[in-house]
């Protein structure tokens, strides 16, 4: 079993397509929301699928035969590692606690997999190290 | 009492190259492992270090004369405002002025770092024009190599010790001391703890006017008392357990980095600048190499709530270093997550290359030519009128 995150795209015409219910249904997923909205772009959805990684890979087919798209979450949220000054301010704002002091360096360590990319971190970081991804 | 040492003795032994120096982390194992008298026989300067937000901090510049000579009376970096009511060319630019031009993410601050990263800013003056100082505007670029003078002057540094801050109201507050999530999901606090200069003497035994110290990667000084520096404060161990005294500080910009000097934008609240500076405590006696070894279970903040918007906020409880940097605090049987606003990592990089350049014989240490006050309260500001302040 693995647990991957992901951020769809869905284009304004896809937003009324029971396109997530199919492929849960379909594919026999479990997955968890982190976040969803709509606006006059589209629609985005994060999700953080579980399963073996062959459901994955056929759901994520799935889902771009459908042209929404898909942009792992890994890639959301980096540190830029010359503006960190490893302060810390991240650690107590982040709800997934996707940030760690080391306790021997005392650097700070950001598991982007753990990462939700609500952006919490993006505008509470004084020098502006954290940054959403291209 | 034991040995005493001079800060001449300690130079005579630098200048040899037999000066023993540690930083504040290194003292604390070597009490622990020798005890206290034999750690003072053995050691002579203590490194500390410190790096964080210090609002109160700023820049003079002297961009020297333009042809014709212009008499400067507002002044742009960057379209940041500079004070420019000083003789002709010269100008303050304060750390927490914000960009003009409606960014409010860029300010005094980040044209301090610019200018010490090599950048090219944008000066743009104006001037009623005399006859003196003809010219009425100008508008070119500066770097730290065509100025004259540039140097920090920062009226309050250093804080010996800082609230910690939490908000028990039910949404997030944006401050000076970051992002406070409601309903105390988070604290913040702001000190170096067992690395912080001036939890290390708390008495200011050996730093004054004219301490040499290092000053976000220049050699820099001490050259007065900070602004609210306060002495009536609660104590523990010997070390006040609030924000008590301050100092401010002067150094060459020319000579610093950016490793050490950062801009910072506190989200929804405004510019700050952080500072990186290290003081080298000299180990007269064993009084002072006590306070050198104390550790962060020995040091203590308050707890504030940010929730209350008043100058009489009082402290919910105190909690020790040790505890804030564990990751979590109790409050009143709340686990309350923690994040630090300065750097640890970088205050023990500075702690450590203080150490490097005072073994390579860089970095002499001084006695003060004066010391700092040894008892001062702190005014607060009242709407009077002008009999009342008579």
């Amino acid at each position: 079993m693995g647990s991957n995150r992901y951020m769809l795209f869905f284009t304004p015409d896809l937003i009324n397509e029971p396109i997530t219910y199919r492929m849960v249904k379909d594919f026999d997923l479990m997955i968890n929301i982190l976040r969803a909205e709509i606006d006059d772009t589209g629609g985005r959805l994060m999700i953080a699928f579980e399963g073996s990684p062959q459901q994955i890979k056929s759901a994520l087919k799935y889902l771009t035969d459908n042209k929404v798209q898909i942009k792992e979450l890994n890639e959301y949220v980096h540190k830029d590692a010359d503006r960190c000054t490893d302060c810390g301010m991240c650690v107590s704002v982040c709800p997934v606690s996707a940030f760690v002091v080391d306790r021997g360096t005392w650097k700070i360590i950001f598991n982007s997999d753990k990462c939700i990319a609500c952006g919490m971190c993006i505008d509470a970081c004084p020098p502006g190290a954290m940054k959403l991804g291209q | 009492m034991g040995l005493k040492r001079t800060v001449e003795e300690i130079n005579a032994r630098i200048k040899k190259g037999d000066a023993v120096v540690m930083t504040a982390e290194e003292a604390i194992d070597l009490v622990k492992k020798d005890g206290l008298e034999k750690a003072t026989e053995q050691v002579d300067v203590v490194t500390t270090g410190t790096f964080g937000a210090m609002c109160s901090s700023g820049a003079f510049i002297n961009f020297g004369h333009s042809e014709p000579p212009i008499k400067m009376s507002k002044v742009f970096l960057n379209d940041v405002p500079a004070y420019g009511g000083i003789a002709a060319v010269d100008a303050y630019i304060g750390a927490t002025e914000e960009s003009s031009n409606g960014r409010h993410d860029y300010g005094g601050a980040h044209v301090i770092e610019d200018l010490i990263a090599g950048r090219p800013v944008k000066l743009k003056a104006t001037s009623k024009g005399t006859d003196c100082y003809p010219r009425k505007e100008i508008e070119t670029f500066i770097t730290l190599k065509t100025v004259n003078q540039a140097y920090l002057f920062n009226p309050r540094n250093m804080y010996q010790n800082y609230a910690v801050a939490t908000n028990s109201s039910d949404r997030t507050l944006f401050t000076y001391m970051g992002k406070l999530l409601p309903n105390m999901k988070n604290a913040t606090y702001s000190s170096s703890g067992q690395l912080s200069p001036l939890l290390k003497d708390p008495k200011l035994r050996t730093i004054g006017i004219g301490t040499r110290i290092f000053l976000g990667g220049a050699q820099g000084y001490v050259s007065w008392e900070g602004t609210q520096y306060k002495t009536n404060v609660p104590m523990r161990n010997g070390v006040p357990s609030a924000s008590a005294r301050t100092l401010a500080v002067i150094g060459d910009m020319k000579q610093m980095s950016t490793e050490y000097i950062r801009a910072l934008y506190m989200n929804r609240y405004g510019i700050s600048l952080a500072v990186g500076i290290g003081v080298p405590i000299p180990v007269i006696d064993e009084d002072i190499m006590r306070t050198c070894a104390l550790t962060d279970e020995e040091l203590f903040a308050p707890v504030v709530d940010y929730a209350l918007q008043s100058r009489n906020r009082r402290p919910i409880q105190e909690v020790s270093y040790a505890e804030l940097r564990s990751g979590t605090i109790n409050v009143k049987g709340k686990k309350v997550k923690t994040s630090s606003l300065s750097s640890y990592y970088k205050a023990r990089q500075i702690a450590i290359e203080l150490k490097r350049q005072i073994m390579e014989k860089e970095f002499l240490l001084t006695q003060f030519v004066q010391a700092m006050p040894e008892e001062r309260a702190i005014r607060p500001l009242d709407v009077r009128s002008r009999e009342e302040v008579l």
